[in-house]
């Protein structure tokens, strides 16, 4: 059974722009969220169909909600722009904005992740979602929103099939400040060349995505697991 | 030589917990009016603010034309209709309107929203009118564009974070492939405001290809007029509907008249009660002095002097009194207001308990009439004990 919880802060749904089918349920929500979180986070528009699409043989899904601010404060946010390189700015990105991260599962067993970031792009947010394994590997790219003349070629399924596979360890070859890459993210190939900005956008916020993910499941399940592991 | 002010100052002293018990019983009773009159007086400013801050009390539409964000987006953005620009002076000319502003309301869809797309609210607006409306709105960042011809936007507070805009970013109606650039973005109104993007009304003419039409026009009837006589004659107006805010004034304020008078009940009461302590207090003290005010008589006393005594002990203590529940409600007024608001259903944003000087001045001198009325009676009673059969009674 698949297992939803209304979502607080869904940029999406918000009042000025709505999936036309979904408006009614949209502006219920408007009404229940209202600020209840100083920044905006990103969820799936439609959890019980995205989850699905994005992990095929998934079951059922559980949503929690974290923050940097709760999980480590500021050291935490010195730390993750340290590995981004580069520093959160804007009045959106901030150490209090909320993320979403989606467990999947296949029956009791948990078998990886859906997570989005929201990123500033040049006629508007993006939100940049993958979808990634236990071990951190990403199994689906999705943008589910990107307001540029371009965006039909930033969202088409052959741009996102070229970040399939990859993993933080990829991404930390990529240097958001220039936007220069080796390695895999490298061979990663921009489909609208005159949206460049949209482009390194959409990289800048998988790489987050992965980080954020990384401090906030991966580092402190090896932590657990090492503590866990029986002495010799 | 003692005065009768001292002599009372002093009588009062000689039975304190009595006399300390009687001031916080008339304190409590001043708390309770000031508190009262001032939440009589805060609420109703509070709630004409709120009523001020919707804006236009009348909205003027296309016959059919949906009037608001959430009906326009049900439509997915279609159904829109308009009507010619020039109606804006017609209505102006009517004597109770008191300030007019053309929108045009338009939806754009983007289909990279989301699976199914999703559609942006654009309102064009001239800033100078509307934000003479819309007082209420505040900006986070920036301000008004101040070109009528220019590509500048002004941002809802929720519409700017999804979009992660800041003033001088750009922004982009897919639809019609057009750069906006941000000059404002607006605080967090709670209202359909904070959905929309604003653009110049003229722009938004031309880049939706409606020159001189509109969806709406917002007017603000002037305070006390017949907003039910100036919608009849708007409706005698070709093809328009009519959406009224009027009667929800109306309503709301005749709501107010009803708890008016409750609060003025609950008021009285609380004087009332005042006073029976106050008359209770001082008969006790007369009659407790009984003998005392007999000798008094004896060695010269007249009756006005003895009235004269306890009518200022009476007015001692509803002056401390007095003061003391004034002090309490102004020092309470925002805790009072707090707990109001957290009772009530519905409560008016701004301060509930609103006390002034005028308020302090007149609660005051109604507590300085109760204790003239309440010593009244004891000190006619004291004033009339006769010497010798004061002298020769048992009591006091």
């Amino acid at each position: 059974m698949r297992q939803q919880r209304s979502s607080i802060c869904n940029t999406v749904n918000k009042i000025t722009i709505f999936p036309v089918k979904t408006s009614v349920l949209a502006l219920i929500l408007v009404i229940a969220s209202t600020a209840a979180w100083g920044a905006v986070g990103c969820d799936l528009n439609d959890p019980d169909r995205d989850v699905a699409r994005l992990f095929p043989e998934s079951t059922g899904y559980k949503t929690a909600y974290v923050s940097i601010v709760q999980k480590g404060g500021e050291p935490l946010l010195k730390k993750v722009e340290t590995r981004l390189g580069d520093t959160f700015h804007g009045i959106y990105e901030t150490i209090d904005v909320p993320y979403t991260i989606y467990e999947i599962f296949a029956g009791k067993k948990k078998i990886g992740y859906i997570h989005g970031v929201n990123q500033k792009g040049q006629f508007g947010g993006i939100q940049v979602l993958v979808a990634l394994d236990l071990e951190g590997r990403i199994k689906a790219f999705y943008i589910q929103k990107m307001t540029s003349k371009y965006a039909g070629k930033l969202r088409d399924v052959n741009f996102g099939k070229q970040f399939l596979g990859l993993t933080l360890k990829d991404f930390d070859l990529y240097d958001v400040a220039s936007g220069k890459a080796s390695g895999k993210v490298d061979a990663i190939k921009n489909p609208a060349p005159e949206a460049e900005a949209d482009f390194r956008a959409a990289l800048r916020a998988t790489k987050k995505n992965l980080i954020l993910m990384d401090e906030f499941i991966y580092l402190s399940q090896a932590t657990s697991s090492s503590q866990e592991a029986p002495k010799k | 030589m003692i005065t009768k002010f001292q002599v009372a100052y002093k009588n009062l002293l000689r039975k304190r917990v009595r006399s300390f018990l009687t001031l916080v019983g008339i304190a409590l009773s001043a708390w309770v009016l000031v508190s009262l009159l001032g939440f009589n007086q805060g609420y109703e400013t509070a709630l004409n603010k709120d009523i001020d801050n919707m804006g236009f009390q009348l909205m003027i539409m296309a016959k059919g034309c949906p009037y608001e964000a959430a009906t326009m987006m049900l439509k997915g953005g279609t159904g829109l209709k308009y009507m010619k620009e020039s109606i804006i002076n017609d209505v102006a000319k009517e004597p109770e309107v008191e300030k007019t502003t053309p929108i045009l309301m338009q939806a754009a869809f983007d289909p990279n929203k989301g699976e199914s797309g999703g559609i942006a609210i654009y309102f064009g607006i001239e800033p100078k009118t509307f934000s003479q409306m819309k007082t209420f709105l505040k900006f986070r960042q920036g301000q008004w564009f101040t070109d009528d011809n220019g590509f500048e936007a002004v941002m809802g507070y929720e519409a700017a974070e999804l979009e992660q805009r800041e003033v001088g970013d750009k922004i982009l109606i897919p639809e019609k492939n057009v750069e906006f650039k941000v000059v404002g973005i607006l605080e967090r109104t709670g209202t359909q405001d904070d959905g929309t993007i604003f653009i110049p009304l003229k722009t938004g003419q031309k880049v939706f290809g409606r020159p001189d039409e509109i969806t709406t026009i917002g007017v603000k009837v002037k305070k006390d007029a017949d907003s039910t006589k100036l919608e009849d004659r708007l409706y005698k107006l070709p093809d328009v509907q009519i959406v009224s805010l009027a009667e929800v004034k109306q309503t709301i304020m005749k709501l107010i008249s009803t708890a008016k008078v409750m609060v003025l009940s609950i008021a009285i009461i609380a004087i009332l009660i005042a006073m029976v302590g106050v008359i209770n207090t001082i008969l006790m003290s007369v009659h407790e002095r009984f003998q005392e005010i007999g000798i008094l008589k004896t060695i010269g006393a007249m009756p006005w002097d003895i009235f004269k005594l306890i009518w200022i002990e009476t007015l001692i203590l509803c002056a401390i009194g007095g003061v003391l529940g004034v002090g309490m409600a102004l020092v309470l007024s925002r805790v009072t207001g707090m707990l109001i608001r957290y009772v009530l259903p519905y409560a008016p944003i701004g301060g509930l308990v609103v006390i002034d000087l005028k308020l302090v001045l007149i609660t005051m001198a109604t507590i300085l009439c109760i204790g003239i009325v309440s010593g009244l009676y004891p000190a006619w009673k004291a004033g009339r004990i006769r010497p010798l059969e004061a002298i020769r009674s048992d009591i006091g």
